[in-house]
C-alpha cells in the first residue's frame, strides 16, 4: 500500500482533468484519444512519471469513451473505435432516444473499462514474470509475432507487413549504438545529414507528427468541415433511460468486454477491431440479429463495452513485454522514455508503486468518466459544436511545443514532426498502415539488438527454432497468424466474388 | 546442413547486418505488392485524380505553407531575444490567427475578432505556462 503516498490531490486532479479533456477530444469528430495523448505528452515532462501517467491514462480512457457522443448523435464515429456504435446508436438518436442511447453507451463503456482493468491487474504481472526468463531469441520472436499479428489483422496483410518492416527500417537510421552492444557506426544516412540524423528520428516527434499533424492535414484536405450546429443534435428530450435495458445483456456485456480486452492484448490492433469483433459476435449470438443496425441496444452495448475493454488490454503487452497494444499505448512508451524508464518484463517488479498507481489511475479514470458523462451528458453533447477552426491551430501549436521540448530544444525534432505529419497523411492514401509502422518503428532497435546478439552468441540460424520450447510455440503462433490471415482474406475474396457475381 | 546455417558476424560490419536484412525483406515485399496489385497500380491514375479533385487545395497547401513558414521563422526570431521563448510566442500569434482564418468558412467581423483574441491569448497562455512555470526550453 506504499503507492497510496503517490495518490495526492494533484494526482487525482490530473486523472479527472485528463479524463475530462479526453472526453472532449473523443467527442469531436476528427480528434482522437491518440491525438489527446500526443498533444499532452510534453506536459508530463514536468509532472514526473506517476503524475504524468495519471494525466495520460485519464486522457486515454476519456478519449476512447468520448467517441460515443458524435457516433450516437451525428452518426459520425468520434474515434475509429466507435464505428460500430453508429450502427445502432444513431438510429436510436434518430428515434428521439439520443439520451437513452448515450447512457447505455456510457454504462457499457464503464463495464468494459473495469473488466479490462481487472484483466490488466491480474494478467500483466503473470506474463511479465514469465517473460523475465526470455532470452534474446525469444524476445526477437515475440517482436516478430507482434508484427505478424498486426499484419494479419490489418485490412491488407501484405501492406500491413510492409508497413511494419518499413517502420523497423526507418528506426534503424542513425548510429548502431555502443550502449546496445553495437559498433557505434552510422548507417542509412544520406550524405550531409549526419549532424541531424546521428541518433536517428526521435520517437516522440514522430508520434506527434503521425497522430497530431497528420490528422489535421486530413481535415484540411477535407476543407475543415464546419462544426455541427445545436439543431443537428438530437439528444431527445424525455427519452427515458432505465438500467432494465441491461436485463438479459449480462453475457453480451461480459463477452464483449472480454473480446475488447483480448484484442487489446494483441499488439498493434486498434479499438476498431475490438468493437467490430464484439459487435459481430453479439449479432451472431442474438436471438434477433435482424434488429441489429436498426437501433438495437444490444449492438450498442457490445460496441462500447468492446472498445473500452481495449483500454486495459492494450496495457498488458506494454507493461509486461514492452510492446504497445495499440497506437495510444505506443505514445505511453514515449512518456516512459521522457522519464528515462524502460518498460519491459522487469518494469512491474522493479516499480511496484508506479504499477499500482497506474492501476489506481485507470480505476479513477473509469469512475470519473462514468460520473461525468452520465451526469452531464447533455453538456458533453454540445462539445460536437465546438468550431474546429479554433481548436486545430491551437493543437498545431501544441504539437510544436511537444516536439521541441522533448530533447531540450532541438529544432530538427520540429522538422521531424512535419516530415512524419506529411508522411502519415500520405501513407494512408498509399495503402500503408500506420499502426504496424509505428510499432515497427518503436520495436525496430530492440529487434536488431536481439537478432544480432543471438547470432553473435550462438553463431547459428537454427537457434531461432531450437533455443527452447517457447521459441517453438512462438513459431507456431507466427505461422498460425499468417495462415489465418491468408485464409480469411481468401474467404473474403470469395464472398466478394459471390456478391459481385 | 550445419555449415549452411552457421553465421559469423564481423563486429566492424555488424551495423549493416540488420538494415541489409530488413532492406531485403522490404524489397521482396514491395515486389510482391507490385505483382499482386499490378491491375490496381495500372489504374491508379484515376484514384489519384479522384483524390486531387476532392482535395481542398487552399486549406491543405495553405496549412503546409504556413507551417513551413512558422517553423522557419521561429529560430531566427527567437535569436533576437535568446533564452526567452519569445521566438515561439511572436511567431505563434500570427500562425494561429492565419490558420484559424484559413479554416473558417465565413469571416464575419465578430468571428474574426474572437479568432484574433484566441490567437493572442492561446499562445500567450501556453508560453507563460511552459516558459515561466515549467521552465521548458522554447525557441
Amino acid at each position: 500500500m506504499e503507492f497510496l503516498s503517490l495518490i495526492t490531490p494533484l494526482f487525482l486532479s490530473l486523472v479527472i482533468g485528463g479524463t475530462f479533456v479526453g472526453i472532449i477530444f473523443g467527442a469531436i469528430p476528427g480528434m482522437t484519444a491518440t491525438m489527446a495523448v500526443a498533444v499532452c505528452l510534453p506536459l508530463t515532462y514536468s509532472l514526473g512519471l506517476e503524475n504524468g501517467m495519471a494525466l495520460l491514462l485519464g486522457l486515454y480512457v476519456g478519449g476512447i469513451s468520448g467517441g460515443l457522443v458524435p457516433a450516437i448523435l451525428l452518426g459520425i464515429p468520434g474515434t475509429p473505435s466507435s464505428i460500430t456504435t453508429t450502427f445502432d446508436g444513431y438510429p436510436l438518436a434518430q428515434r428521439g432516444e439520443g439520451e437513452k442511447a448515450l447512457r447505455i453507451g456510457i454504462c457499457s463503456s464503464f463495464v468494459g473499462g473495469v473488466i479490462s482493468l481487472a484483466a490488466l491487474y491480474f494478467f500483466a504481472p503473470t506474463l511479465a514474470d514469465f517473460a523475465i526468463e526470455f532470452s534474446y531469441v525469444e524476445k526477437f520472436l515475440i517482436i516478430l509475432f507482434a508484427l505478424t499479428v498486426m499484419a494479419a489483422l490489418s485490412s491488407d496483410m501484405l501492406m500491413g507487413i510492409f508497413s511494419g518492416f518499413l517502420g523497423i527500417f526507418v528506426a534503424l537510421i542513425g548510429v548502431y549504438d555502443i550502449s546496445d552492444g553495437g559498433n557505434g557506426k552510422l548507417r542509412l544516412i544520406p550524405p550531409g545529414t549526419e549532424y541531424w540524423l546521428d541518433s536517428g528520428f526521435s520517437l516522440l516527434p514522430v508520434l506527434i507528427g503521425l497522430f497530431g499533424l497528420a490528422a489535421i492535414l486530413d481535415q484540411a484536405e477535407l476543407g475543415v468541415p464546419k462544426g455541427q450546429s445545436r439543431e443537428d443534435i438530437k439528444i431527445g428530450k424525455g427519452s427515458s433511460f432505465s438500467f432494465s435495458v441491461f436485463k438479459g445483456q449480462f453475457v453480451n456485456l461480459i463477452r464483449s468486454s472480454g473480446i475488447g480486452t483480448f484484442v487489446g492484448i494483441l499488439p498493434g490492433v486498434g479499438g476498431s477491431a475490438a468493437s467490430i469483433l464484439a459487435y459481430s459476435n453479439a449479432k451472431t449470438f442474438s436471438k434477433h440479429p435482424e434488429t441489429f443496425g436498426k437501433g438495437e441496444p444490444a449492438g450498442l452495448i457490445a460496441s462500447e463495452s468492446g472498445n473500452n475493454g481495449l483500454t486495459g488490454g492494450a496495457l498488458v503487452p506494454l507493461l509486461s513485454l514492452g510492446i504497445p497494444g495499440d497506437s495510444t499505448t505506443a505514445l505511453l512508451i514515449g512518456a516512459f522514455t521522457l522519464q528515462g524508464i524502460q518498460v519491459g518484463p522487469l518494469f512491474i517488479g522493479n516499480n511496484p508503486e508506479t504499477w499500482n498507481a497506474m492501476i489506481f489511475a485507470m480505476l479513477v479514470a473509469n469512475i470519473a468518466m462514468f460520473v461525468m458523462m452520465y451526469g452531464a451528458i447533455r453538456y458533453f453533447a454540445l462539445v460536437v459544436t465546438v468550431p474546429k477552426h479554433v481548436l486545430f491551430p491551437i493543437i498545431l501549436m501544441m504539437c510544436v511545443i511537444g516536439a521541441y521540448t522533448i530533447n531540450y530544444g532541438i529544432m530538427f525534432d520540429v522538422w521531424t514532426l512535419l516530415i512524419f505529419g506529411v508522411f502519415g497523411w500520405a501513407a494512408v492514401k498509399l495503402g500503408l498502415e500506420i499502426a504496424p509502422f509505428i510499432i515497427g518503428f518503436i520495436l525496430g532497435p530492440s529487434a536488431e539488438v536481439y537478432f544480432v546478439k543471438s547470432l553473435e552468441s550462438f553463431g547459428d540460424l537454427t537457434i531461432f527454432f531450437t533455443k527452447s520450447w517457447i521459441a517453438g510455440v512462438l513459431w507456431v503462433l507466427i505461422l498460425g497468424s499468417l495462415a489465418g490471415s491468408v485464409y480469411m482474406s481468401r474467404r473474403q475474396a470469395k464472398a466478394t466474388d459471390a456478391d459481385g457475381g | 546442413m550445419g555449415s549452411l546455417t552457421q553465421v559469423t558476424i564481423d563486429f566492424e560490419q555488424s551495423h549493416l547486418l540488420f538494415p541489409t536484412l530488413i532492406g531485403g525483406i522490404l524489397l521482396t515485399l514491395g515486389l510482391a505488392i507490385v505483382v499482386t496489385r499490378r491491375r490496381r497500380i495500372a489504374t491508379a491514375g484515376a484514384y489519384w485524380r479522384g483524390i486531387l479533385s476532392r482535395m481542398d487545395r487552399l486549406r491543405l497547401l495553405g496549412t503546409l505553407a504556413l507551417t513551413v513558414l512558422y517553423f522557419s521563422l521561429m529560430v531566427p526570431v527567437g535569436d533576437l531575444w535568446p533564452n526567452t521563448g519569445l521566438g515561439f510566442l511572436i511567431c505563434s500569434i500570427p500562425y494561429v490567427l492565419a490558420t484559424g482564418l484559413l479554416y473558417m468558412h465565413e469571416w464575419p467581423a465578430k468571428q474574426v475578432a474572437i479568432m484574433l483574441a484566441i490567437a493572442v491569448i492561446g499562445p500567450g497562455l501556453v508560453w507563460w505556462l511552459f516558459a515561466e512555470i515549467f521552465f521548458l526550453t522554447l525557441p
